[in-house]
């Protein structure tokens, strides 16, 4: 008979044999000219923000290669949401690949641990995710963020939220435990007490949390007028479902700050997503001229239109070989020194790379669920509300940009 | 006020954890296997009611349903495969169930995507109950008093009938029950589709409240594990208690400590075995 302590011990192991599989690293055409690497989490609880990322890479890459004539390939390097599996993937393509370029990095804490790794290997990188260090106080030579860092998301979220709707005075928050959610909340709570907002409370929960019950009923208790979840990818989504089955949309506003667009929302059902607010970096349904090819190109390829994770990797990865080809090498000095400053037609209309802190000026999106009835197609979750640019200067950012 | 709230939640989150981990205890306690791939059926119960009430099934249709074609599941693969592995070191039903964990996961991400998917709750479940300040949904209260009605009833299978007599002889002594004429194999792959049925009716009733997502069943299995070593290995009342407690000390730390809310379950796990090593109500 198996006893408790073997129990115990092979039951960890197994668990981490589970939890770890990593079995999806991916290489494509090895050996070519330019070379990308994609550090996305393709296993674990953001696996599905990491394999559209990796499709919206490959597609950049094909139209690379295809406009400029020289060979371009991905090779996936499955982060699984890990700071430190993320940074010895980036480590092994830069020693065994010879990999310069990376494009990835969906969670903050990954994305900065691999910031510092890239820039010490000579590379270049560009990341989606949203912590202010990123092109703050942890800037480097090599890291670019194209997305819009905490404190836009707040601002042109809960900003415009605020003027709609005078009556609701106070907000709750419910906060993932890590660095992007630390700088969600003290952008909140900054816009909440210049506008003189109550913060009725929030709730940490950690990254593992699946169970989002106690802290509603945390909520609850608290009366707030507006609900504003603070955390990301399918951690919102089980947080936004439940609320909703609390039936807490009819009691107060819910605001998403941090949505990841369509791919959440076919997760969540319009009925789910009617009525609630979602911060945006991207959606489909923006009227800008790189968008409509990239939705036409997308729907030619894929028959979908795409979401927040593909087109934000689409970006990054374009952005960084055309910075490559036209630097003539995938050198990180090069392809900084080429994206630095750059003015661009890029997803969301015009933008530029701040040279200062290497921070994309774009705008971000405050969207509203709409009702199954009014949808105009089966991808039609939500009318835009608003849009708008808001970063921190670099200097108030505290960006000091190594020479 | 709160902490009452919050207590009645942690009883619907500990009815919900109990499901879950009855059907692991279960089959460690009758068969003594350590089964990794329990999360995977419970992944895979949620997924087929998903799937089935996507395609217009009644949820009340698509629940029993999904719990019968996950138990059929397992039996197959307890008689094609698992029964095999029996007589080997526990490493190997590890080894086994893991890797059958991985291929049920990624069989659930092709055939259904990456993304995930909402279930609604049935009809007439859809609503509130609302007493003062404290609001809780139709559906979670349901689910508690379904899974209190089969908690007796599961008791009274194998505490209460010659099924189950037979059950938990073939547990105590196989060759013993081979010489009365029973047939042990059988017994055997009953009870691991059984306790996998278990697991899938719980993946089908968290549906509604969790929604479904390919890596659902690894949180799940961490869960069960944490309350079959609470309440004792191979416990039926042990997995009640150890239910409960967890999700009761989950749900107040929510309101205490909510950053430590998820670790308090681990805390209290190791409390437990370095204070009581066979668990609350585990066998000697």
């Amino acid at each position: 008979m198996i006893d408790r302590r073997r129990f115990l011990t092979t039951s960890a192991l197994a668990a981490t044999a589970l939890a770890v599989p990593g079995l999806l690293t991916r290489a494509h055409a090895a050996g070519e000219a330019l070379k990308i690497g994609i550090p996305v989490p393709i296993s674990g609880a953001f696996a599905a923000n990491g394999k559209f990322a990796t499709m919206g890479a490959l597609m950049a890459a094909e139209e690379v290669a295809a406009a400029h004539g020289v060979q371009a390939s991905t090779l996936d390097l499955d982060t699984e949401g890990k700071p430190a599996t993320a940074v010895r993937k980036v480590q092994d393509a830069m020693a065994q690949d010879g990999v310069k370029l990376f494009a990835g990095g969906i969670l903050s804490s990954e994305s900065l641990a691999m910031g510092k790794e890239i820039e010490r290997g000579g590379g270049a990188f560009m990341t989606t995710a949203g912590a202010d260090e990123i092109t703050g106080v942890d800037c480097n030579k090599a890291t670019f963020r194209w997305s819009v860092p905490t404190y836009g998301a707040i601002n042109e979220t809960v900003r415009p939220i605020i003027d709609a709707l005078p009556d609701a005075k106070k907000w709750y928050t419910i906060t993932p435990q890590y660095v992007f959610g630390d700088g969600l909340l003290n952008a909140a709570k900054d816009v909440f007490a210049e506008k003189g907002i109550e913060h009725v409370g929030n709730s940490y929960h950690s990254l593992t949390d699946k169970e989002f019950s106690g802290y509603l009923t945390n909520a609850i208790a608290a009366q707030p007028d507006v609900l504003l979840l603070l955390n990301f990818g399918a951690q919102s989504s089980d947080t936004l479902r439940q609320a909703v089955s609390f039936g807490l949309k009819q009691r107060m506003t819910i605001v998403v700050a941090w949505a990841s667009g369509l791919e959440q929302f076919e997760a969540l059902g319009p009925d789910i997503c009617e009525g609630v607010y979602f911060g945006a970096q991207y959606w489909h349904g923006a009227d800008t001229a790189l968008n409509r090819e990239l939705v036409a190109k997308v729907q030619e390829k894929h028959g979908s239109n795409p979401n927040y994770s593909f087109a934000g990797s689409y970006i990054c990865a374009k952005l960084l070989l055309e910075a490559a080809v036209k630097a003539g090498s995938p050198e990180g000095a090069g392809v900084a020194a080429a994206l630095r400053g750059l003015k661009y037609e890029g997803l969301t209309g015009a933008e530029e790379i701040r040279a200062a802190d290497h921070q994309v000026i774009k705008d971000y999106y405050l969207l509203k669920g709409k009702a199954k009835a009014d949808m105009a197609n089966k991808d039609d979750y939500a009318e835009i509300i608003s849009s708008g640019k808001s970063f921190l200067s670099p200097e108030d950012a505290g960006c000091a940009m190594p020479a | 006020m709160i902490y009452l709230f919050q207590v009645l939640n942690g009883i619907g989150l500990g009815m919900l954890y109990f499901l879950l981990a009855v059907g692991l205890s279960v089959v460690f306690g009758l068969l003594q296997f350590v089964n990794f791939a329990h999360g995977a059926f419970y992944l895979l119960g949620a997924y087929l009611t998903y799937d089935l009430t996507t395609r217009g099934f009644s949820f009340w249709l698509a629940m029993p349903m999904a719990t019968l074609i996950v138990a059929c599941i397992a039996a197959v693969i307890e008689a094609l495969l698992l029964h095999r592995i029996y007589k080997l070191p526990h490493t190997f039903h590890i080894l086994v169930t893991v890797g059958l964990a991985l291929v049920i996961q990624e069989m659930v991400i092709i055939a259904w995507g990456p993304l995930g998917g909402s279930v609604p709750a049935p009809d007439g479940l859809q609503g509130v109950v609302i007493w003062g300040d404290f609001i809780y949904p139709q559906y979670r209260l349901f689910t508690i008093g379904l899974t209190a009605v089969l908690a007796g009833l599961l008791w009274w299978l194998l505490e209460g009938t010659r099924l189950g007599a037979i059950v938990r002889g073939g547990s105590e002594s196989p060759s013993n029950m081979a010489l009365l004429g029973y047939n042990t194999l059988r017994i055997n792959t009953a009870v691991f589709g059984f306790g996998a049925g278990l697991a899938g009716l719980a993946g089908a009733l968290a549906a509604p409240i969790r929604g479904v997502e390919p890596f659902m069943g690894i949180e799940a299995l961490s869960v069960a594990f944490v309350v079959v070593v609470i309440g004792g290995m191979g416990s039926y009342t042990g997995a009640l208690v150890a239910g409960l407690l967890v999700g009761v000390v989950q749900s107040v730390m929510t309101t205490l400590w909510p950053e430590g809310a998820r670790l308090m379950i681990y805390i209290g796990m190791a409390l437990v075995i370095a204070l009581m090593p066979r668990g609350l109500l585990g066998r000697a």
